[in-house]
């Protein structure tokens, strides 16, 4: 009976200690990014709202743009690039696949050519995957500064190998609104 | 854990009968969810969407209560475990087979536009007009759920309104845990929720979608059941929660007034008649199309060689979708709310008709437009959903379609209720010249198409299912895979589905699963065709649900699809 409380007390230590590691190394991680920040999904998912939800949460000054271009980074300091592709938002936008990956290269380009940092947020999961979400990762993940990710989307290991290779500091948390803690602590105040 | 898992330990210990047709008996589903599966029962089953659900009919069925009984149960069950695709603040059809009888009836409860609708409701508002269809006040059509519900239970029940919520009331207020079909369409609904809904809505979980194995409850649809399980359907239609309603609905610019609420009635309608080879089709007719359609497109197949063909390759494909774009073609130019306008269901349902759409198609490339077949001038004069079927003991059936439009609806919830209002009046055409133009208290035409199909005078199948557009061919094509494929029902759920349909005349591309070889795919490109790929399993096809009853009751097969959380239990 005491064994198998000890068991339980440890179990359940390193279950719900497994992601406030991972936060605390991410909020002793020092801080990489400016406000305001511009944010915009990839792919026009609903998560680029869900992003700003959590960056209110986050007390971070932000603004969503699902359409930003490059003349959009002109007023921000950072650019949070939500990842994830949805074949409903990008319809409801009057975008095709092309065109939302031209977007973005102009975006990525730019914030390249002004020094503007990028963050990559993907928080949808495993339901946020699939081949055009993927591409997507694999394309612009390497521009980023940093990535905050939602354990479940990296089931297969994607974002841990990408983050490793190209050295970008990866918090993965377990839950969405565990996005909140990295997040405000990645930004300067 | 996996998901299948997860299912496979509930029924497992649920003690669920079940087996894999056609000889070898297994206690649980296979771990891969996809692969096919049949519930089977000997005495009653019930298929839904979702698990509990399906358990909370078939309690019923073991509690005394009939298939009607058991179909309401179940279907109050969705309001509280699926309620992005159905509940009381939707309508739906049902079609009933009462045994003793023999007799087919079918009740329509589709919502209806407000007194207040005019044909140019939305186009009048130029490029917002999806904004006014879908998540605005004016997109929601009058319910008709509850009072449908109580109609059915009222004349072929034998239990109370309150007796069919129980089981729903106490699963909102214990929660049950969020699968991935939940959470992956609650996070694709977010922005309509959080816009309509409110951060703090029990649809959100802390202002963010909900995500797998997250506990929902819903204490203010729990609460709402109970009311009017207890005051009955008055409360609903003429009483606070009417009130409720029509202020949800006005806060967002809708049109609806409590005289539209208290105005609702259910119809009680013939169902439509069809055959297809051997075997005799019993469906809801108009304003749902999606009965109507099946039996079109099945007359018109009768004549081809489907087998020679072989199931999915390209002429099969190829000449399905012709067939698919010339009826909507036909629906487009015919359909709406048979009250009100006069549909020419005799022609429409005709083999000269068959024959006429037959011979404009081309084996070897797609037609240069899909105009409307050229009846009688249809004068005017009075004239994204979830299925459930039941089989009781005494051989009575339900199958049962029912929605609130898009998942989660318009994401309206009037206050303090928790029950979600829906965005049907998105089902009216645009166009105020349509016979299927929004007018006041018209029933805009509906894709849903329970079915029930019987062989030499006896019930072979209840089937149906969600999926918009996509209902009529995913149905038929399920009742091809079964009678002219062989497949066992699940099997026939679970193959591969293709999708097209004509607008203004002109195709729109086939939508297929990616099941579908590439060489296929590329074959139908070359004859003209554009394809859209779709995912392997794709809910985009819908989420069928049906019974196959075989020896005369004997055993009972029950399929649930995959492409959502289909679920059967029987015993």
């Amino acid at each position: 009976m005491r064994t198998s409380g000890i068991r339980f007390f440890l179990l359940s230590f390193l279950i719900l200690s497994a992601p406030l590691v991972r936060l605390f190394s991410a909020q002793e991680a020092k801080a990489l990014f400016e406000q305001p920040a511009l944010i915009t999904s990839a792919g026009q998912s609903a998560d680029g709202m869900q992003a700003l939800v959590l960056a209110k949460k986050a007390e971070l000054k932000a603004d969503l743009i699902k359409m930003a271009s490059a003349k959009d980074l002109e007023n921000h300091k950072s650019l949070v690039l939500v990842l994830g592709a949805s074949m409903k938002g990008l319809g409801a936008a009057g975008l095709d696949t092309n065109k939302e990956k031209e977007r973005i290269a102009g975006l990525l380009a730019e914030s390249k050519k002004r020094n503007i940092p990028v963050l990559c947020l993907h928080i949808g999961g495993e339901s946020r995957r699939g081949q055009l979400s993927d591409e997507m990762i694999t394309d612009y993940l390497p521009s980023a500064g940093m990535a905050i990710v939602v354990k479940s989307g990296d089931k297969d290991g994607l974002f841990t190998k990408i983050c490793k290779a190209k050295n970008i500091p990866l918090v993965e948390v377990e839950r969405i609104l565990d996005v909140v803690g990295p997040l405000k602590a990645a930004f300067n105040r | 854990m996996k998901k299948a898992t997860a299912i496979a330990i509930f029924v497992a210990a649920l003690g669920l009968p079940s087996c894999r047709p056609p000889s070898l008996p297994v206690a649980v589903p296979p771990q891969d969810k996809h692969a096919p599966f049949n519930h089977v029962g000997r005495k009653g089953m019930v298929v839904a969407a979702h698990p509990l659900a399906a358990q909370a009919g078939l309690d019923m069925l073991k509690a005394g209560g009939n298939a009607v009984d058991a179909a309401v149960a179940t279907a109050f069950t969705l309001n509280a475990v699926e309620p992005f695709a159905s509940g009381i603040g939707g309508g739906g059809f049902m079609l009933i087979y009462l045994a003793d009888e023999k007799k087919l009836t079918a009740i329509n409860f589709r919502e209806k536009a407000p007194a207040a609708a005019a044909p140019a409701m939305f186009s009048d508002k130029g490029d917002k007009q999806d904004e006014w269809r879908t998540v605005l006040g004016t997109a929601v059509g009058v319910p008709g759920m509850l009072a449908g519900w109580n109609y059915a239970l009222e004349k072929y029940g034998t239990k109370r309104l309150a007796e069919a919520a129980e089981r729903a009331v106490k699963i909102a207020e214990s929660g049950f845990p969020v699968s991935l079909t939940f959470s992956t369409i609650n996070k694709d609904e977010y922005e309509k929720l959080l816009k309509n809904a409110g951060e703090t809505t029990c649809y959100l979980n802390g202002g963010v979608p909900f995500e797998t194995g997250d506990i929902f409850k819903n204490l203010e649809l729990a609460a709402t059941l109970r009311l009017v399980g207890t005051k009955g359907i008055r409360e609903f239609y003429r009483g606070e929660i009417a009130k409720k309603i029509v202020a949800a609905v006005r806060a967002k610019d809708g049109i609806m007034a409590l005289e539209d609420l208290a105005a609702y009635k259910p119809e009680e309608v013939l169902p439509l008649e069809g055959r297809y080879k051997d075997f005799t089709i019993y469906a809801v007719p108009p304003p749902a199309a999606g009965g109507l359609h099946i039996i079109q497109l099945l007359n018109i197949i009768e004549k081809w060689p489907i087998r020679e063909w072989g199931l999915n390759s390209t002429a099969y494909i190829h000449h399905l979708s012709e067939a698919m774009r010339f009826i909507f073609a036909d629906r487009e130019h015919y359909l709406g709310d048979p009250d009100f306008v006069r549909i020419p269901l005799r022609e429409l349902l005709s083999l000269d008709y068959a024959k006429r759409v037959r011979e404009q198609i081309s084996p070897n490339k797609t037609a240069a437009a899909y105009p409307f077949s050229p009846f009688e001038a249809a004068e005017e004069e009075k004239e994204n959903t979830t299925h459930v079927c039941v089989i009781d003991q005494a051989g009575n059936i339900v199958s049962l379609t029912q929605s609130i439009n898009d998942f989660f609806g318009t994401g309206i919830v009037p206050e303090g209720t928790g029950f979600l209002l829906n965005d049907h009046m998105d089902d009216f055409s645009i166009d105020p010249r349509s016979p299927n133009a929004p007018n006041p208290s018209r029933r805009p035409v509906s894709s849903m198409g329970p079915l029930i199909i019987f062989k030499n005078g006896r019930p072979l199948l209840a089937l149906g299912s969600p999926g918009g557009m996509r209902i009529f061919p995913s149905l038929t094509q399920i009742v091809l895979n079964i009678v002219d494929f062989g497949m066992s029902l699940d099997e026939a759920i679970e193959s591969p589905r293709f999708f097209s349909y004509s607008a203004d005349g002109r195709p729109r591309p086939i939508s297929v699963e990616s099941r579908i070889p590439e060489a296929t795919r590329k074959a139908l490109e070359a004859l003209g065709h554009k394809i859209s790929l779709k995912e392997d399993y794709d809910k985009y096809f819908g989420g069928a649900q049906g019974l196959m009853i075989l020896g005369n009751q004997k055993i009972i097969y029950g399929g649930a699809d995959s492409r959502r959380d289909g679920a059967g239990a029987g015993y």
